[in-house]
This record gives C-alpha cells, sequence and structure tokens, in this order.
C-alpha cells in the first residue's frame, strides 16, 4: 500500500493534501454524554474520523483476583468497526494493532484518573472507531478523555492527543491517512495540559533532536484549542436547561 | 455565583482543601465536572456515582436472608448486608424494600446496614446519585415541598434510589426528573414549587 513507487505529493505549493498548512489541525467537533446507558461517554469527530467512546464504572472489579484493595485498575479496548476504513479490517476483535492501541491508551489514563479513590473496582473505557482516516489513537485518547469526565471519574486533567510528524524535511501537525501512510515520520503524543506532561510518546520513523522539539512545540500550541474544545463539550451538556431558565425570568 | 468547573480546571491560586480538587504545584485544581462555589469554597459534582459514606441513608431490595443475615440490592457493586437484630418482630422476606443507614464499610468491600426500617407497598425510582443532595434540598426543603404538594410519602436513598408512596406519585416523579435535568440552575426549589402549585390545581 505505502510504497514509495506510488507516493504522491503530499506538499504542493506550500500547502498539504488537504490544503491545511502545516500546523493547521483538521475540524474538530465533541460531544459529551451521547450514549445514556454509559456512565460516562463522548462522541468526536476530527476531520474524517469519527470515535465513539464509552466509560463504565467504578464498578465490580472480573476476574475477582485482579482486585486491589488500595485502588482501581483501569480497562481499555480499542476497536475499528469492520467498516471503518478502506484498509483490510475484516474481522471485528483484537488484534496485533487494537492490542497495542488499548494498552498505551490504558497507561495515558492510568497517570490521570485518581485511582486510589475507587479501591477494589474497576473503570471500563471503550473506544469505537466508527470511522478512521488517520490520527485514530490520538483522537481516542481526547475522546475517552471527555467520556472519562463526563463519567464523573476523578482526574487530575483532562488529557488530549495530537499526532505530529515529518514530511520530507518539513514538520507537520495532525496527519491524515494518507500522510500517515507516506510520511518520514509519525509521532503520536498525549499531554496533560497543565504541566504539559508527556503521557504517551510513540514515533515511527526518525526525527533529529531539533525537530523533536519543534514537532512537540508545535503539539503543546495545538493542545490549547483541543482543551478549549473538550471543556466546552462538557459544559454544553447543562448549557439548555441554563437557557431555558434565563428565558423564563 | 456559581460555575461550572472540569477536571484540570484551578479553581484556587492557593492550596486549599476542598472536596473534589487536588492540589498540584501550590494550586488547588478541580477532579470533576461540577458546580464551583467561590463563596464557600466547595465543587458540587454533577457527574458522578456514588461513593458510600458511613451513616449514609440509603434504599435497597432485600436480595436474599440466611442465618438473620440479609443481603441487600443497593444497585452498587459492593456486596451489603444487614445483619437482624436480636429483638427483630417481623422479619424481612426476600423482596422487600428497605431503607438503612451504613453503619460500617469493612475492608473496603462490604456495606454493613443498619436502623433499617421497611417500605411497604409503592413505587421505586432511580436517579443519578449526584443529583441526590439537589432532590433532597437544604435541610430536606426540596423533598419536603415534593410530598407536601403531592400528598406522596418519599424516601431519597443516597445510591440514587428513591422510593414514593400514595398521593400522586405520577406527578412527584415527574418533578424528582425535571431536578435530575435542572440540577445545575439555581433557584429551583422556586420554580418546582409553581410547577407542582399549577399541576395540581389543573387536577382539581
Amino acid at each position: 500500500m505505502a510504497s514509495l513507487a506510488n507516493k504522491p505529493d503530499l506538499i504542493v505549493n506550500g500547502k498539504r493534501v488537504d490544503g491545511r498548512d502545516f500546523d493547521e489541525l483538521r475540524p474538530i467537533k465533541i460531544e459529551a454524554g451521547v450514549l445514556k446507558n454509559a456512565d460516562g461517554s463522548a462522541y468526536l469527530e476530527w476531520g474524517n474520523n469519527k470515535i465513539l467512546a464509552g466509560v463504565y464504572g467504578p464498578k465490580e472489579v472480573f476476574p475477582r483476583h485482579m482486585a486491589d484493595p488500595s485502588k482501581a485498575i483501569i480497562k481499555c479496548r480499542y476497536t475499528m468497526a469492520p467498516f471503518s476504513s478502506l484498509a483490510d479490517h475484516g474481522r471485528t476483535g483484537p488484534n496485533r494493532r487494537s492490542i497495542e492501541i488499548s494498552k498505551v491508551t490504558k497507561e495515558v489514563f492510568e497517570n490521570v484518573v485518581i485511582l486510589s479513590e475507587f479501591p477494589n473496582s474497576e473503570i471500563d473505557i471503550f473506544i469505537e472507531v466508527l470511522q478512521g482516516d488517520g490520527g485514530t489513537r490520538a483522537a481516542g485518547i481526547t475522546a475517552a478523555s471527555v467520556a472519562l469526565a463526563n463519567a464523573g471519574i476523578y482526574m487530575k486533567d483532562l488529557v488530549y492527543a495530537v499526532s505530529a510528524g515529518r514530511i520530507e524535511d518539513k514538520i507537520v501537525l495532525d496527519f491524515n491517512m494518507i500522510e500517515d501512510n507516506y510520511s518520514e515520520a509519525d509521532m503520536p503524543i498525549a499531554v496533560a495540559p497543565r504541566n504539559n506532561d508527556i503521557l504517551l510518546l510513540q514515533m515511527d520513523g526518525g526525527l533529529s533532536k531539533e525537530q523533536l522539539k519543534e514537532a512537540v512545540g508545535m503539539v503543546l500550541e495545538a493542545g490549547k484549542k483541543i482543551s478549549v474544545l473538550q471543556k466546552a463539550a462538557l459544559n454544553d451538556n447543562y448549557k439548555k436547561a441554563t437557557e431555558q431558565y434565563g428565558q423564563k425570568q | 455565583m456559581r460555575e461550572i468547573v472540569v477536571p484540570g480546571e484551578a479553581v484556587a491560586d492557593r492550596p486549599v482543601r476542598m472536596h473534589n480538587t487536588c492540589i498540584c504545584n501550590d494550586k488547588t485544581y478541580a477532579t470533576i465536572v461540577g458546580l464551583f462555589d467561590k463563596e464557600h469554597n466547595e465543587i458540587i459534582p454533577l457527574e458522578g456515582g456514588w461513593l458510600p459514606h458511613i451513616e449514609d441513608v440509603v434504599v435497597g431490595i432485600v436480595k436474599s436472608s440466611r442465618n438473620s443475615v440479609y443481603e441487600v440490592d443497593l444497585s452498587y457493586f459492593k456486596r451489603s448486608i444487614l445483619i437482624a437484630s436480636k429483638f427483630e418482630r417481623h422479619p424481612l422476606k426476600v423482596g422487600d424494600i428497605i431503607e438503612a443507614s451504613i453503619k460500617d464499610i469493612e475492608d473496603r468491600k462490604t456495606i454493613i446496614l443498619y436502623r433499617e426500617r421497611a417500605l411497604h407497598g409503592g413505587t421505586m425510582i432511580e436517579v443519578k446519585a449526584s443529583k441526590v443532595p439537589r432532590i433532597i434540598g437544604k435541610n430536606s426543603t426540596m423533598v419536603n415541598q415534593i410530598s407536601e404538594l403531592t400528598g406522596a410519602s418519599i424516601t431519597v436513598g443516597r445510591n440514587g434510589i428513591i422510593w414514593m408512596r400514595g398521593g400522586d406519585v405520577g406527578l412527584a416523579t415527574e418533578a424528582i426528573l425535571k431536578i435530575e435535568d435542572e440540577a445545575h440552575v439555581a433557584g429551583l426549589t422556586e420554580r418546582i414549587r409553581v410547577m407542582l402549585k399549577n399541576r395540581t390545581k389543573n387536577g382539581e
């Protein structure tokens, strides 16, 4: 699929394949509390990515022997729907890639959720990619973070994640699928925005020290916009009743 | 003035001991979606389940009984048991609805109940546990007002289960669901009173 033989031009006249600037995010839309049965949920549209995240818990640990009497345990399940992208995701259920993403996502949230508040219990995070177009693990983390807050689980911070990378010698933010496949380096980063703690940093390809610094700087700058959207999504749930009340008076 | 805060939002520039917050770099941050009350320095949760505390009043159903130990379903994942008093005159049966207080939480695993009271007949509804304080109101004003105007006797459990009997249970349910929806808006007690007054007048 991604071979050098049929590599398209990723940068034309200083713009990217979809007409964005180098440090421009795709349009993001977040909605919180979309699933009635879940304790917390979020729906995220990030460019062509469509992601549903659901959170259940705190609940009883299963299997029981995994229970920790001093803190909660987190379980995470990232899956791509069979119809989510052009590439072959024909079978549902975990595969090598989704098991890895589930693991790294779980470790991101183990750092921000205050686990000691929920001893002997389990928090389940489900991330379902309905439509994928590059950067789904970053989008999944962003959505799951809103879903966790919507579930009322104690968290130190609202995590966001974006990918940055390199096309030839240019550092570029938020890859889509085509850029992801043909770029020289791709690096998803998850950040807790208060102190800019980096909770996830994976890299496919290579970056020099200066390029890495530039990429991280770009992510931190873009993250401010994502944080605003996350907060707005959580606030929107309460807007309707507030406005109604305002009209009555 | 109350404003909505989300996890990670700074609520004070100095370390303040407050529920639902964490202290980091000598600043205080919210850890939950809630209403921050600046005057009283507290965050009232808008989301989240019930965390059991000693002396919480709860409503549940007797699930099993063995050797004078009742297991009670509080729609919570931890096991909760009620040890029958020596002087128990009317033993509880499986399926009975009871109101009880939490005496102890053993090993962070088992909730021990006491001061039980059987509730006969009636209807039960389940609401978000985070909205229960608002349904009860300051000094139980809200719940007293609903039971006064609808004629229903109401018992609110901290675990989010509400039991009602007699009077206009349908109207009382409607009022409670309205509170659940609008818990974050000020002046709710007054609006519920107006709504109930109008509705009871139309019914007559």
